[in-house]
């Protein structure tokens, strides 16, 4: 048999099918005509000849049915007949039709868009060779739930002893002034050991990495840019190639160009370039102040690499014991991976599930049109039955129209995922490793898979119903005519109804949780009014301040000016800013109350800050007195306190003139707390308002921030800021902003979360609301002349509208009350997100519930309303 | 002329690939032809010939094209092709073979009349 002859004649026959049976028919028409014209020719009449040619024939149709079972493309051919009479009769029911597509549409959409993103931020590869070899090196202690960064003692230790390690390279991330190529800016840079590319196995697209060469102190200034800072400024990565430029005032060659989309790099270091770390020789154990990053060898286990650098810290320990006392601190690997997903899996996994739970509801609902629909067919499907179609026959009408809808909504929600993928891109920066999200082919396959289980889940009651519809019929046709409530089908509605309850409770409640949460967090007093207050950031460069006497009379002068500007009317500096986080966290030991010898020693924010900020910020003396002009330089070091912290350190009592040695400094004169001050909220909204404020011109820092208060509008006082610098020093770039920005920024976060959920909790009411209306006014239709009845007999429209009501309320509170049983399993994990608020919250729990049966109530009521005006007469005239 | 009798399963195809090897011919034409061919013993239904054209067609052994007839009529006309045209060799053969071996046992032993 020819292979080619049989696959042409059969696409032909299902691409051309119209022409097919016109030629077929021709064909038999010749046939015929043929043959009465032979008839006649041998002497009948043409009346006969005709009847006697078409009974010869065994009927045209019949003919037409053998040859069409011969093409060999029937079983094909009735799929796309079923697929035809399901495209037909979704039309005739446009409503329906678009309902569901939209649904499931968006349902299939947020579902793409959140699997695009979880597949991206938490579990597609990180983009380096063998990165599952990679560990970022940081400091654990006990007791302490985050990961701190390394010290130059640490990083030392670990380069000189490390066995674990192919390469091994630190970073410090930290922002400098560039100027020497278009407008001076200041950029994030990275500054690293030449271990650190290596370790990470990356490879410029232009020019060369940082390398060991570059190391010595006497080396030539480089600089690695990133791909979008050479085009920038230079046109090209090639062009960049040996330029000059100038970051904090020093000199440096641009010596290579990283590819793009390299902008972030190890663990959430976010650098526009890269320069070189040296190492200063340490004079104490402490600060923490290094990443580091390492690639595994081959044959060695995370596990191996934390016994390895265990040892290490263990040798570092006594060495440096006089400055650090915390036994307990351990040089420790982790994935890379881990630590750059971080906390963010936290919130994908939220929206995760607020996107399956939509979905789910979206399903149900339509599953429950469909079955409406079914419901509709019954006759038709009874009639069919009993002229013999097999079960399966009546089901393929369903489950082809469960399919087309499906395939709509899952092109639709393909379109709509694509775009929630891109507006994710632009704006959910903090996100991390958000820069390589795209809608790829995991995520595709994810949607045309979830599209194949809806259509066979939207498809599953109606298929039910018509299989069902054909084994009664088999019993006893017609007699689903007489009952006429379907009580199966009914039940099944009911329980679909109960389904999306259960669904949208959870959802409700986790929407009303996070919001009361929300309102919570914007209850926080903040300790100080951002409303009119503006910031400008000044950095000094270590070229043109190198030592602390010009740094001390930068900001003196600094100071001064301040306080004489006409237009402001308050201003002070402080090297951080609420709401935080700030990055300098301190150690400290109370010489009245000594950790013991071994253990962890208390940690602070430290904030330095001149007496001004105080003022301008508003933050009250509670007791003791402020910094003054004799606290600076060489005077003995003093700090305020935070009542927050004043009162957990000293409960009850006094903290004023207590001293403590700080930063494990044993060998420094103590510090002494000279005030008390009120609380601001440093650490963000949600943390403690412990903090410790040291006199700015005592600890000297490089970088500071202005707040100032102005006499007129909040850009008068930036400019006024602006000029002010620049009349000290022309080249200082001043990086402006409001308070308000830096405490809405705080906000955004949880209120998009807030505002996400909520989305999915309005659509998954409307949905139950919606599913409950159609299954009451349904009850209503079909129970019209059981009503009319009752009516007749005298029950009044109050009992009718209170039975129709009730009867679905039934629904609704049980739905209900799973729900609330599945959201109390949650309970534990939801309680991560929130702030202030218990996730089994009472109130939130019943208010969550009775709104959902309030909707529930509303959605009754119509239908309600509308059976007990059912006239009688007419109500039990009808069939 | 006594009733049709009924084809043996398989003979149509051999039947109409005979018919054709002469000359090409549309389904009327192919009935009628195997009709006098068989002195009326066969008549094929149409029921059973066009399937049985398409599949053949479908097989490689028959194309088909639109003609016109003698009387100016558009009709379907199926030819053989080069594959029909052994495998109207090979089924004569074997049919020949077939046919002689039930015609040896037939012949065999005292007849007991018809089964």
């Amino acid at each position: 048999m020819s292979l080619w002859s049989d696959w042409s004649e059969r696409v032909r026959a299902l691409l051309f099918p119209a022409r097919r049976e016109r030629e077929l028919a021709e064909e038999l028409r010749f046939h015929l005509e043929q043959d009465i014209a032979d008839r006649v020719r041998r002497g009948d009449d043409p009346a006969r000849a005709r009847r006697a040619a078409l009974a010869a024939s065994g009927g045209v149709e019949h003919v037409k049915e053998n040859v069409r079972d011969a093409s060999g493309v029937r079983p094909l051919q009735n799929i796309i007949a079923d697929f035809r009479h399901a495209l037909r009769s979704l039309r005739r029911d446009p409503m329906y039709t678009v309902t569901a597509v939209l649904v499931l549409g968006l349902g299939l959409g947020a579902g793409a868009a959140v699997l695009a993103v979880a597949d991206s931020v938490l579990f597609s590869p990180l983009p380096y060779a063998a990165a599952h070899r990679l560990v970022r090196v940081g400091q654990l202690f006990e007791g302490s739930t985050s990961v701190w960064q390394l010290s130059t003692v640490d990083a030392q230790a670990i380069l000189g002893q490390q066995r674990s390690f192919e390469s091994f390279g630190l970073v410090n991330g930290t922002t400098m002034g560039l100027s020497g190529a278009g407008t001076p800016e200041r950029i994030p840079v990275g500054r690293v050991t030449a271990g650190f590319f290596r370790a990470l196995a990356i490879a410029p697209v232009a020019g060369r990495l940082i390398g060991p060469a570059d190391e010595p102190e006497d080396a030539p200034p480089v600089v690695v840019f990133s791909h979008p800072l050479a085009q920038l400024r230079f046109g090209s990565a090639q062009g960049a190639l040996g330029r000059s430029v100038t970051l904090d005032g020093v000199s440096h060659t641009v010596v290579g160009v990283l590819p793009p989309g390299r902008d972030i790099l190890g663990p959430g270091i976010r650098g526009s370039a890269w320069s070189v770390l040296r190492l200063p020789t340490p004079t104490r154990r402490g600060p923490f102040w290094l990443r580091g990053v390492g690639r595994l060898r081959a044959d060695v286990s995370v596990e191996d690499a934390r016994r390895d650098l265990a040892r290490i810290s263990e040798r570092v320990y006594p060495l440096w014991a006089s400055s650090f006392r915390d036994q307990t601190a351990r040089i420790t690997p982790m994935p890379l991976l881990d630590s750059i997903v971080g906390g963010a899996g936290r919130s994908v996994a939220l929206f995760a599930a607020g996107v399956i739970l939509v979905l789910l509801v979206a399903i149900v609902n339509v599953a429950t049109l469909s079955l409406v629909r079914a419901s509709a067919r019954a006759p038709e499907l009874g009639v069919r039955a009993a002229l013999g179609a097999s079960p399966l026959r009546l089901a393929r009408l369903p489950l082809a129209e469960g399919v087309a809808l499906a395939a709509a909504g899952g092109l639709l929600g393909l379109g709509l995922a694509a775009l929630a993928v891109r507006l994710v891109a632009r704006h959910a920066r903090n996100l991390p490793r958000v820069q390589d999200l795209a809608l790829d082919g995991t995520t595709v396959l994810g949607l045309l898979l979830a599209a194949l289980a809806t259509a066979l889940l939207v498809s599953a009651p109606a298929v039910l119903a018509a299989v069902r519809a054909s084994f009664r019929a088999a019993r006893r046709a017609g007699d689903a005519r007489r009952t006429g409530v379907d009580l199966g089908t009914m039940r099944l509605r009911r329980s679909l109804v109960v389904a999306q309850f259960a669904l949208a409770l959870p959802l409700l409640l986790g929407a009303s949780l996070l919001f009361r949460s929300f309102l919570e967090l914007q209850k926080v007093n903040p300790g100080f009014d951002p409303g009119p207050l503006v910031t400008g950031s000044v950095s000094l460069p270590t070229r043109r301040f190198p030592e602390y006497p010009e740094v001390q009379r930068f900001w003196r002068l600094l100071e001064q000016r301040l306080a004489e500007a006409p237009a402001l009317e308050a201003a002070g500096l402080a090297d951080d800013l609420p709401p935080g986080p700030i990055g300098n966290v301190n150690n400290f030991d109370l010489l009245d109350r000594p950790v013991p010898p071994g253990g962890a020693e208390h940690l602070a924010p430290w904030l330095n800050a001149n007496a001004d900020y105080f003022q301008v910020l508003g933050i009250r003396l509670l007791e003791g007195r402020p910094f003054g002009p004799a606290d600076s330089g060489a005077a003995p070091p003093v700090v305020l306190v935070s009542r927050a912290w004043a009162e957990r350190y000293y409960p009850g009592e006094s903290a004023v003139g207590r001293r403590m040695i700080e930063g494990g400094c044993t060998t420094c004169p103590p510090t002494t707390v000279v005030g008390v001050v009120s609380d601001v909220k440093y650490q963000g909204l949600t943390a403690p308002a412990e903090v410790i404020y040291g006199p700015l011109t005592q600890s000297l820092p490089r970088t500071a921030h202005i707040v100032a208060r102005g006499r007129t509008t909040r850009a008068d006082a930036v400019r006024a800021v602006r000029e002010l610098v620049s009349s000290l020093d022309p080249e200082l770039p001043v990086v402006e902003g409001t308070l308000q920005a830096r405490m809405d920024a705080a906000l955004a976060a949880p209120g998009r979360s807030t505002a996400v959920l909520s989305g999915f909790a309005a659509v998954a009411v409307l949905l139950a609301a919606l599913g409950i209306f159609g299954l009451t006014s349904y009850a209503v239709r079909q129970r019209r002349r059981e009503i009319g009845v009752r009516i007749a007999l005298g029950a009044d429209t109050r009992a009718i509208l209170r039975m129709i009501v009730g009867q679905g309320l039934r629904s609704a509170a049980i739905g209900t009350t799973i729900g609330l049983g599945l959201t109390l399993l949650e309970a534990r994990w939801l309680q991560a997100f929130l702030f202030e608020v218990p996730a089994t919250d009472p109130l939130s729990l019943l208010g969550a519930a009775a709104g959902l049966l309030l909707v529930a109530l509303g959605a009754c009521w119509l239908p309600g309303l509308r059976g007990s005006r059912i006239d009688p007469v007419r109500a039990i005239a009808s069939d | 002329m006594g009733e049709p009798a009924e084809l043996l399963q398989g003979s149509l195809e051999l039947l109409v690939l005979k018919a054709l090897s002469l000359a090409p011919m549309h389904g009327w034409g192919i009935g009628q032809r195997i009709d006098q061919m068989s002195r009326q013993v066969f008549h094929v239904t149409q029921g059973s010939l066009y399937p049985a054209l398409l599949r053949m067609v479908r097989k490689g052994w028959l194309r088909s094209e639109w003609r016109v007839t003698e009387n100016n009529r558009r009709a379907r006309y199926y030819l053989l092709t080069a594959a029909g045209r052994r495998q109207l060799a090979a089924q004569t053969e074997a049919w020949r073979r077939a046919s002689g071996a039930v015609n040896g046992i037939l012949a065999f032993g005292p007849s007991e009349g018809r089964a």
